[in-house]
């Protein structure tokens, strides 16, 4: 579990901001109105954004500014968004991202490849 | 819009290009993909003189202000996919639309190049520059306590905001060896290039070596003898005989497998420990990001004082294509303040082309104050960035004299 | 779900190993390295592991300085359809 800086020695307090609430897989959240869809999540202690479509193995952000869409989820039907650089809207549905149902390295494990 | 310049970043190259050229009273757009403006400048907090800081969000915030005032249009979370030149316009493809500009700057900065250490896939490992946005920025902890992998002039500054946030770093500490960790992985070649800054890095790290090692006996007496739980900058240990071997973690990080290493960065079996953290930072430094700029067709030089692959340009800060120009990072990596100082010459040398009252005295001045802000940085990426620079000016030479005959 | 293996490429997880042995084997340039194992081809387009591909190919094959090894293709960051025709959604 992380926790946001309320008040910080050189860049002082946090300012007051209005909450909006979103969904991750349908769990209720909290978040800044405006701060970035990633930050809302790993203030609630959510680190884990998808999986490789592959291989199922966990992902979350890496960057953190947009370059490496290790944290893209579906937002609002819209697949491949990058939580790192969304703002959060009130209301937003976020479901995080998932293996495809037949993988490739499936197919060449099965054929000798 | 097509009579407006347009720039691409809005960090500081690209805020201080666009104020210079909106005080010339040219129209100016700036695009960029992120939720703010300020770029890579907004994560900056260091203390310059005691009790003087760097503040990057108050230095982005007082740009934007300015750039405001001067009616300097933005278009945030704004992802330019592709460029080309069609006519006399450079056409961007963003996700906002269409863009068309006859005048337009490249200050993309820099992007993170990592090393690899098993399961750094892992969720709860980034790049300590995205710690470094999550604690600054954002003001979300990246975690309870972690580990840094890489030492150098960025990761401790870093480690000490991580600090000043109170977050727990356990240790700053180099990647296990491998074929992509050669000199970051190397206790000698690590404490040595953390000694070649040692009169302008602010680290108390880099005082404590520079005081016993003059000579290369004493660095290798000092490496050998190095303590093996680190020595402490800011209370955080700096393990320069330690490695990462292994981040651990279910589904995500729980700790990270540290080794004993010899001083050629061998590790030394049977040393391996096992210390619970929930976040890990890859600090493996910076590289240019000149991507639309090579799908602009600019020449490229791999110049390693530079950061690695950077477009062909000259002090003017223009390239070899008419109406293409480059500031900041993407010419070779340095600190912000030099961004600032390139962002203006090169809104000096577009404005001039734009028929504005700009002299060639002025640009000349304003490529000086790059040159005297180098001089005067208080961090330097790479210990010969002037080499680096030089080299860069004697391409562009060499290329335009072929050019001309 | 641990996952020992040393990824270089993230998205398409490539190993050091895969590229390491690859690049030996073929003693091939960044680029077909690259089209080798698709390490620099998933989602993010190389921006992540593409200096340490590079690297990878230069141990076996010395680097031209003049030339970027790692071509950079449009678009450099995935478009829709829908931004692509300019439909509004």
């Amino acid at each position: 579990m992380t926790e946001r800086i309320m008040s910080h020695p050189i860049l002082g307090d946090l300012p007051h901001k209005e909450k909006v609430s979103f969904t991750f897989d349908d769990q209720l959240y909290e978040a800044y109105k405006g701060e970035s869809l990633a930050a809302a999540l790993l203030a609630q202690g959510i680190r884990t954004l998808r999986v490789h479509e592959e291989t199922g193995h966990p992902r979350g952000i890496y960057c953190n500014i947009g370059h490496c869409f290790e944290c893209r989820v579906n937002i609002n039907g819209l697949d491949g968004e990058r939580a790192c650089i969304t703002p959060v809207t009130e209301g937003m549905v976020v479901k995080s991202g998932k293996a495809l149902p037949t993988t490739v390295r499936d197919w060449r494990k099965h054929h000798g490849k | 819009m097509g009579n407006k310049v347009i720039i691409i970043g809005a960090g500081p190259a690209g805020l201080s290009a666009a104020i210079t050229l909106a005080e010339k009273n040219i129209g100016v757009v700036v695009i960029d993909e992120y939720l703010y403006e300020g770029g890579r400048l907004l994560g900056q907090l260091y203390e310059e003189t005691p009790n003087k800081w760097w503040n990057g969000i108050a230095e982005s915030e007082r740009l934007l202000a300015r750039a405001k005032e001067l009616n300097v249009e933005f278009s945030l979370q704004t992802s330019v996919s592709d460029l080309e030149k069609i006519d006399q316009d450079w056409v961007l493809h963003t996700n906002k639309g269409v863009f068309h500009t006859k005048q337009l700057l490249l200050a993309t900065g820099a992007a993170e190049s990592p090393f690899p250490i098993p399961g750094w896939t892992l969720p709860g490992v980034m790049s300590v520059g995205a710690a470094q946005v999550m604690t600054n920025v954002h003001r979300v902890k990246p975690g309870k306590r972690g580990v840094i992998i890489g030492v150098n002039v960025l990761s401790s500054a870093i480690a000490m905001e991580l600090q000043i946030a109170d977050v727990q770093v356990a240790a700053i500490t180099l990647p296990a060896a491998n074929l992509l960790t050669i000199n970051s992985s190397n206790p000698l070649e690590v404490m040595n290039s953390l000694l070649y800054v040692s009169h302008m890095a602010p680290s108390p790290l880099i005082k404590i070596g520079s005081k016993f090692m003059k000579n290369e006996i004493l660095k290798k007496l000092g490496i050998r003898f190095y303590p093996k739980d680190g020595v402490k900058m800011w209370g955080i240990p700096i393990m320069l005989r330690k490695a990462v071997i292994e981040i651990v973690g279910k589904d995500q990080v729980e700790g990270v497998v540290l080794a004993t290493v010899n001083i050629d960065g061998s590790i030394v079996p049977g040393s391996e420990k096992r210390i619970d953290v929930d976040f890990v930072c890859i600090a493996g430094g910076l590289y240019p990001l000149a991507e639309l700029a090579s799908l602009a067709g600019c020449p490229f030089h791999y110049i390693e004082q530079l950061g690695g692959f950077v477009p062909l340009h000259n002090e003017q800060m223009e390239t070899n294509l008419t109406g293409l120009h480059v500031a900041g990072n993407i010419t070779g990596i340095e600190g912000a303040k030099v961004a600032l100082a390139q962002g203006k010459v090169a809104a000096l040398t577009i404005a001039s082309k734009l028929g504005a009252s700009v002299t060639q005295i002025d640009i000349q001045q304003a490529i000086e104050n790059v040159e005297t802000t180098r001089a005067n940085a208080h961090i330097q990426f790479h210990p010969e960035v002037l080499v680096g620079r030089q080299k860069m000016k004697e391409i562009w030479a060499q290329t335009l004299s072929h050019t001309l005959s | 779900m641990q996952n020992k293996t040393m990824m270089v490429c993230r998205c398409e997880e490539v190993s050091f190993d895969e590229l390491v042995k690859t690049a030996s084997e073929y003693n091939c340039s960044a680029r077909e390295l690259k089209l080798r194992t698709r390490a620099g081809m998933g989602y993010c387009g190389g921006r992540t592991c593409r200096t340490m591909v590079d690297q990878i190919a230069h141990i076996y094959q010395p680097r031209s300085n003049n030339d970027i090894s790692l071509k950079y293709q449009a678009p450099i960051r995935p478009v829709r359809f829908a931004d692509l025709g300019e439909v509004k959604s």
